[in-house]
């Protein structure tokens, strides 16, 4: 099997790893550096609970090899919040109860951060649309969209 | 997942020389959202993957009024819907381009992927059929075209020889009057494939259609040309009982799939009130207050 040395920037940082060409981008993120925030769910690109940004983009990392990741910016739900503050949207979820178990948090987080990064004013349709790739299993999701609006209205003063 | 060997090539040469010294062992990989499923399933077990990532000739979308649309095959759905010059000339394909799957499989897929995949439970095959696109396909002995109805083979069969590459997609140039739709049916808001879908392309002249193409997609095993249908509908001035009529025309020579997430008569049933839908709407009249 082939192995890669892979260079990418992970929530702001520079690193390096070596990966077997068979390693899923989910398993590399968990497994090889300990970044458990993202979560396996389905692994079959169903669920949402994997989902990080590459490039700026909302992605699957179940649907991804590590080996793909090469020269890439990604962030992990570990990379949202700034050393002890909360990102907006973390603190929105909380306030508006926006999680139960806190399974699929992860995946929403990320979703609803690249929603908020490309739309500061979305309205409940957009909102719902821009999470349609992620289930929950808990909330009934109206705590969800209820936080990704407030966590928008915080960011745009109103 | 098996042991794998990673490739990257990076030329279309080296790639079609990959795949030819590899053979069956080797499967080309774009996005790798279908083919990890696959991989992970045991359904597919290449031991090589020959990489397109660094193919740039695969990539870009371009227009000219002489040539018509290129779609490189590495384009992704997210980036075909947000193309400025999709949106402008073929609108149909942007808007479904923007609603299939979800938003990360829209950033991760490829539009080549999905069409050599051959997976019936897709959007972008009718609408390409209706639209009149040809596919360009390279292979060690040079490049050919294949027109899209002739592309889709089968159930998850297409044209592509062994050791082909798709390298990119073509539409014809937009011509004055031409229109499209484009209708998926869900079972449920959150499944993300469709059960049936339906593509509607003509050009309107005088308040009549012409060149009018119905194409089925998802509910049968590849996307399927409604020719009789289309006919029903040249050249008569649209009503809600022309456009019954239509989708039970469409509906009888369906051929359906029948499985897991619908039964024959299911789909059947779905495709009728799906085309009746569609050509009300494409000819502004309101089909929800009048019987089926
Ligand atoms: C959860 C989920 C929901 C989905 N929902 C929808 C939906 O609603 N509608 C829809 O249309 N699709 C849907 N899809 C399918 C999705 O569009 C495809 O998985 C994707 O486009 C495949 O592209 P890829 O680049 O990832 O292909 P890959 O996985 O890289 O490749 C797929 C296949 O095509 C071959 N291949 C790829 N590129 C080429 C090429 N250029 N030349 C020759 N062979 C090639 C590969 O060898 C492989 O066999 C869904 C997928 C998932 C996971
Ligand atoms: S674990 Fe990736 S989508 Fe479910
Ligand atoms: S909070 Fe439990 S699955 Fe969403």
């Amino acid at each position: 099997m082939s192995h890669h040395w892979i260079s990418l920037t992970l929530n702001g940082e520079t690193i390096e790893a070596e990966v077997p060409a068979n390693r899923l981008l989910s398993d590399f993120l968990r497994d090889q550096l300990a970044l458990t925030g993202t979560k396996r769910g389905c692994e079959t690109g169903v669920c949402g609970a994997c989902s990080i940004l590459i490039d700026g983009e909302v992605s699957k990392s179940c649907l991804s090899l590590a080996v793909q990741a090469h020269g890439k910016t990604i962030t992990t739900v570990e990379g949202l919040a700034q050393g002890q503050a909360l990102h907006v949207l973390q603190a929105a979820f909380m306030e508006h109860g926006g999680l139960q178990c806190g399974y699929c948090t992860p995946g929403f987080l990320i979703a609803a951060a690249d929603l908020l990064s490309r739309n500061t004013s979305p309205d409940d349709a957009e909102i719902r649309k821009a999470l349609s790739g992620n289930i929950c299993r808990c909330t009934g999701y109206q705590g969800i969209v209820d936080a990704v609006r407030a966590a928008a209205e915080n960011l745009n003063g109103t | 997942m098996r042991n794998l060997d990673y490739l990257e090539p990076e030329s279309l040469d080296e790639a079609l020389r990959m795949l030819a010294d590899y053979g069956d062992e080797a499967a080309v990989f774009a996005g790798g959202t279908a083919l990890l499923l696959a991989m992970r399933q045991r359904m597919l077990a290449p031991g090589i993957v020959v990489a397109l990532g660094g193919l740039s000739a695969l990539r870009g979308i371009g227009y000219t009024p002489e040539a018509g649309l290129r779609i490189g095959a590495l384009s992704r759905h997210s980036e075909i819907a947000r193309a400025d010059i999709v949106r402008e000339h073929y609108p149909v394909l942007a808007k479904v381009a923007a609603g299939l799957a979800n938003p990360q499989v829209r950033n991760q897929g490829t539009i080549g992927g999905n069409l050599c995949y051959g997976d019936p439970a897709t959007d972008p095959p009718s609408v390409l059929v209706a639209l009149d696109a040809e596919l360009e396909i390279a292979g060690r002995s040079g490049t050919r075209r294949v027109a899209m109805a002739d592309f889709l083979v089968d159930y998850f069969t297409t044209a592509l020889e062994p050791g082909e590459i798709l390298t990119a997609i073509h539409l014809p140039p937009v011509t004055p009057g031409r229109v499209g739709h484009y209708k998926r049916h869900l079972r449920t808001p959150a499944e993300h494939r469709p059960v049936a879908n339906v593509a509607l392309t003509l050009t309107e002249r005088g308040g009549l259609w012409d060149d009018v193409r119905l194409v089925i997609g998802a509910a049968t095993p590849v996307a399927q040309s409604m020719a009789r249908a289309a006919a029903a509908l040249t050249g008569q001035a649209i009503t809600l009982d022309l456009a019954a009529e239509a989708a039970r025309i469409a509906a009888e020579d369906l051929t359906p799939v029948s499985d897991a997430r619908g039964s024959a008569a299911f789909r059947r049933q779905v495709v009728r009130a799906t085309v009746r839908r569609i050509v009300a709407e494409a000819a502004g009249l309101d089909w929800s207050e009048a019987a089926a």
